[in-house]
């Protein structure tokens, strides 16, 4: 039978293995092929982010390449929710790039497919880095992943608004009936021309936070459902009577502004994500100061929070240039002037030569700062999610946008995303 | 018009002894083929290959990483209990029923205009025609979206009248309309081909209605609309096969995820999305192929009733 992709993947090998050899001469099994100052290898890198990555990125790959005159690097970046649509036709048709930014979402789906090389069998240093949060990046034995950077889950908000409004600026010591009246308040005081805030229940993330602060873990070890349907329910009604209401922005509003986030647009005043958005928050809004306080807990002494790898740097398992893959990898989360060039804008940097080398002043300061006032309450990392993982919390964001625009009821929605995740959960066992 | 050459050749062939005919024939064969041959082999290669082995996953569970897992019809018989399918099966109906006609009558009415001998038809014909030519790439849906957003010319032009819509791509109840004057607004490739229909008409026609008192609208339905007919139906035919397969647009003003509301998840989108972003390949497969089938159906449909309202000049005597 004809088969188009593995026909063209035998083309395309053997035209890309024909052009290497041309251009090479020389390869070794255990390094895959090195390059020399005169004759370098070019590796492909690929990451998501917005222009002001973008920039930093380059600026680290720039260095990259003068202090390893053999190697140069190919960058290319999108947006996140079109990386993974590519990353998905590249490796049907087995040509990711070289070196990859990675998201903890979809390390199973690549990682236990075999799509990704097993870093402890090249050389990377992980020596500067907490022994707790390298297994998020590891399956059943096996390295896919180095964490660049860590992240943690915070209301952001920005204190000229909030002042603007006199509102007093929040302690982040609150219950989520407490955080619905604050919304509430910003949405009165500013009658209408200021949100609250984007509908917090939509981010998957908050989500598995809530339950945490309950005592119930997402997933289960055998991959199933750890919470039940009158979870998700009790959730997605926690902000139910500030739907349409100035303390929520709308959805019509959000898809207007995407890829833009409404907080990022100046739309609200406040937004509950991952603290190393900062940089590109400041960016988007132009805000002179954001400000970062703990989500809500009903339950003060459990915040069910914790660090997650915010990027991981994996390798792909077909790669023709493993050392000089791992040098990249090397580089991009021990060098202390990559530290020194991204700041907090990828997270908190998870080597500890990285962190120590880079100085962290104003915003930055105050991300570091807010991941060491939340450290009594950190708990650990979670373990890389279940295969299709990445489907879900896209899922999860989808169903929430429907119940904003009314189109689901609470109930509705959480049968639509139950169905969803159940059949998901059935395929890929 | 074009066939007319090899007509007249055969003809003076059919004349020569029989012999000389056939082997003549088999050299023109032969290099007919040859000629043939890079085509035949990319279409062998890039659309019958890919459609047999989309076939074969459509029964099959892939992932795009594992060997596909042979699962039978379950693949089609699970669609239909998909909420998510049914909607985009009316997002795209809607788009047809409504944006097919429209967009033919816009044609229409513009070929007709343009029809008239007047100074500076060539210039009012290219830039008539542009917008299709420019109207399904990349840069144009994302003028599109800034147009009908919040605060954009569109928004602002209506909110002058008093007409306070909001923006539209962000309204669930507003993408559609917006959708169908994206399509509407492309009609340049049907205006070519009915303009260079209402040229074939014989102006005799008109000047002996004019002689027996008929109105324009009694001209147009009683001369332009049958002797149009021919190209009318093939009109009909291509846009409605056509605007089945849109995606570009619809991809890039819902960011690619068919929002607000599932309000943009048009047919291919949501293949795409099962596809690529689920990495459901075989649900992706079907998908197609039932699309395949329906637009199949569907042509045949036309075909039929194209029997009680399509003149040819030829038969009708």
């Amino acid at each position: 039978m004809i088969n188009r992709r593995h026909f063209l993947t035998t083309v395309a090998v053997g035209t890309a293995s024909a052009a290497a050899l041309a251009a090479c001469g020389t390869g070794s099994s255990t390094a895959g092929q090195t390059g020399s100052a005169e004759n370098p290898v070019t590796i492909n890198y690929t990451w998501w982010g917005n222009d002001d990555r973008a920039e930093r990125t380059r600026k680290a790959i720039a260095l990259f390449e003068s202090k390893n005159p053999d190697i140069k690097v190919n960058g290319n970046f999108t947006d996140f929710a079109g990386y993974w649509q590519k990353r998905a036709t590249e490796a049907a048709g087995g040509g990711l790039p070289d070196v990859m930014q990675w998201d903890l979402s979809y390390l199973r789906d690549y990682g236990q497919r075999n799509q990704l090389l097993d870093l402890s069998t090249v050389n990377i240093n992980t020596d500067a880095f907490e022994k707790s949060l390298l297994p998020s990046g590891q399956i059943k034995g096996k390295t896919y992943g180095i964490p660049t950077s860590t992240n943690a889950f915070a209301v952001y908000y920005d204190p000229a608004k909030l002042a603007g409004l006199g509102i007093a600026e929040p302690t982040g010591k609150w219950t989520y009936k407490e955080f619905n009246e604050f919304l509430t308040e910003v949405g009165t005081k500013s009658s209408g021309a200021l949100f609250g805030s984007t509908d917090y229940t939509g981010v998957w993330w908050m989500f598995n936070i809530w339950l945490r602060q309950n005592n119930i873990e997402a997933f289960t070890e055998d991959g199933k459902l750890g919470f039940t349907k009158d979870d998700l329910k009790k959730w997605w009604n926690l902000p139910a009577g500030l739907r349409g209401t100035p303390a929520i922005v709308s959805e019509e509003r959000v898809t207007q502004l995407a890829p833009k986030s409404p907080f990022g647009s100046n739309v609200t005043a406040t937004e509950v994500t991952w603290d190393n958005f900062m940089a590109g928050y400041l960016a988007d809004s132009g805000a002179k100061e954001l400000k970062l306080v703990p989500v809500p807990s009903d339950d003060p002494d459990n915040l069910g929070l914790f660090l997650k790898p915010s990027m991981l740097m994996v390798a792909s398992a077909k790669t023709k240039f493993k050392d000089a893959a791992a040098r990249f990898i090397d580089f991009m989360v021990n060098d202390p002037e990559v530290g020194q060039i991204f700041k907090t804008s990828r997270g908190v940097p998870a080597s500890k030569t990285q962190r120590d080398g880079t100085t962290f002043e104003g915003t930055d300061k105050l991300v570091v700062d807010y991941e060491k006032s939340i450290e009594q309450y950190l708990k650990d990392a979670p373990e890389p999610p279940i295969v299709g993982f990445g489907t879900l919390e896209t899922s999860f964001k989808r169903v929430a946008s429907d119940l904003n625009f009314g189109k689901l009821t609470v109930d509705g929605a959480a049968d639509a995303w139950f169905k969803e995740a159940e059949d998901l959960i059935k395929q890929n066992a | 018009m074009t066939q007319s050459p090899t007509l007249s050749r055969r003809s003076t062939q059919s004349t020569s002894p029989l012999p000389r005919k056939s082997r003549q024939q088999g050299v023109d064969a032969r290099a007919g083929y040859t000629f043939l041959l890079p085509w035949l082999l990319g279409f062998i290669a890039l659309t019958v290959g890919p459609m047999i082995s989309s076939l074969y996953l459509s029964f099959t569970n892939y992932n795009l990483f594992d060997p596909p897992k042979w699962i039978g019809l379950d693949n089609y018989t699970s669609l239909f209990q998909d909420e998510r399918f049914l909607q985009s099966v009316g997002v795209t109906v809607s788009y047809v029923v409504f944006g097919t006609p429209l967009k033919l009558a816009a044609a229409l009415a513009v070929a007709m205009l343009l029809n008239s001998k007047r100074r500076g038809q060539g210039f009012y014909r290219s830039a008539f025609y542009a917008p299709s030519l420019i109207g399904a790439s990349v840069s144009i849906a994302i003028v599109w979206k800034a147009m009908f957003g919040d605060s954009g010319p569109v928004d602002q032009g209506l909110s002058f009248f008093g007409i306070n819509l909001g923006g539209w791509v962000g309204n669930p109840g507003m993408t559609m309309p917006m959708f169908i004057l994206l399509t509407v607004w492309q009609f340049g490739a049907p205006m070519v081909i009915f303009l260079a229909g209402l040229k074939q008409i014989p102006a005799d026609l008109y000047e002996a209605a004019s002689m027996d008192g008929a109105g324009p609208v009694r001209k147009f339905f009683n001369i332009t609309w049958p002797m149009l007919s021919p190209v009318i139906f093939f009109n009909l035919l291509m846009e409605t096969i056509h605007a089945f397969q849109i995606f570009n647009s619809a991809y890039i003003i819902s960011n690619g995820e068919g929002g607000p509301a599932g309000s943009t998840l048009f047919y291919t989108l949501y293949l795409y999305l099962r596809g690529f972003s689920d990495f459901r390949m075989g649900y992706a497969s079907a998908m197609a192929w039932l699309l395949l089938i329906v637009v199949g159906i569907l042509t045949l449909i036309i075909f039929r009733t194209s029997k009680s309202w399509v003149h040819y000049s030829g038969d009708a005597k």
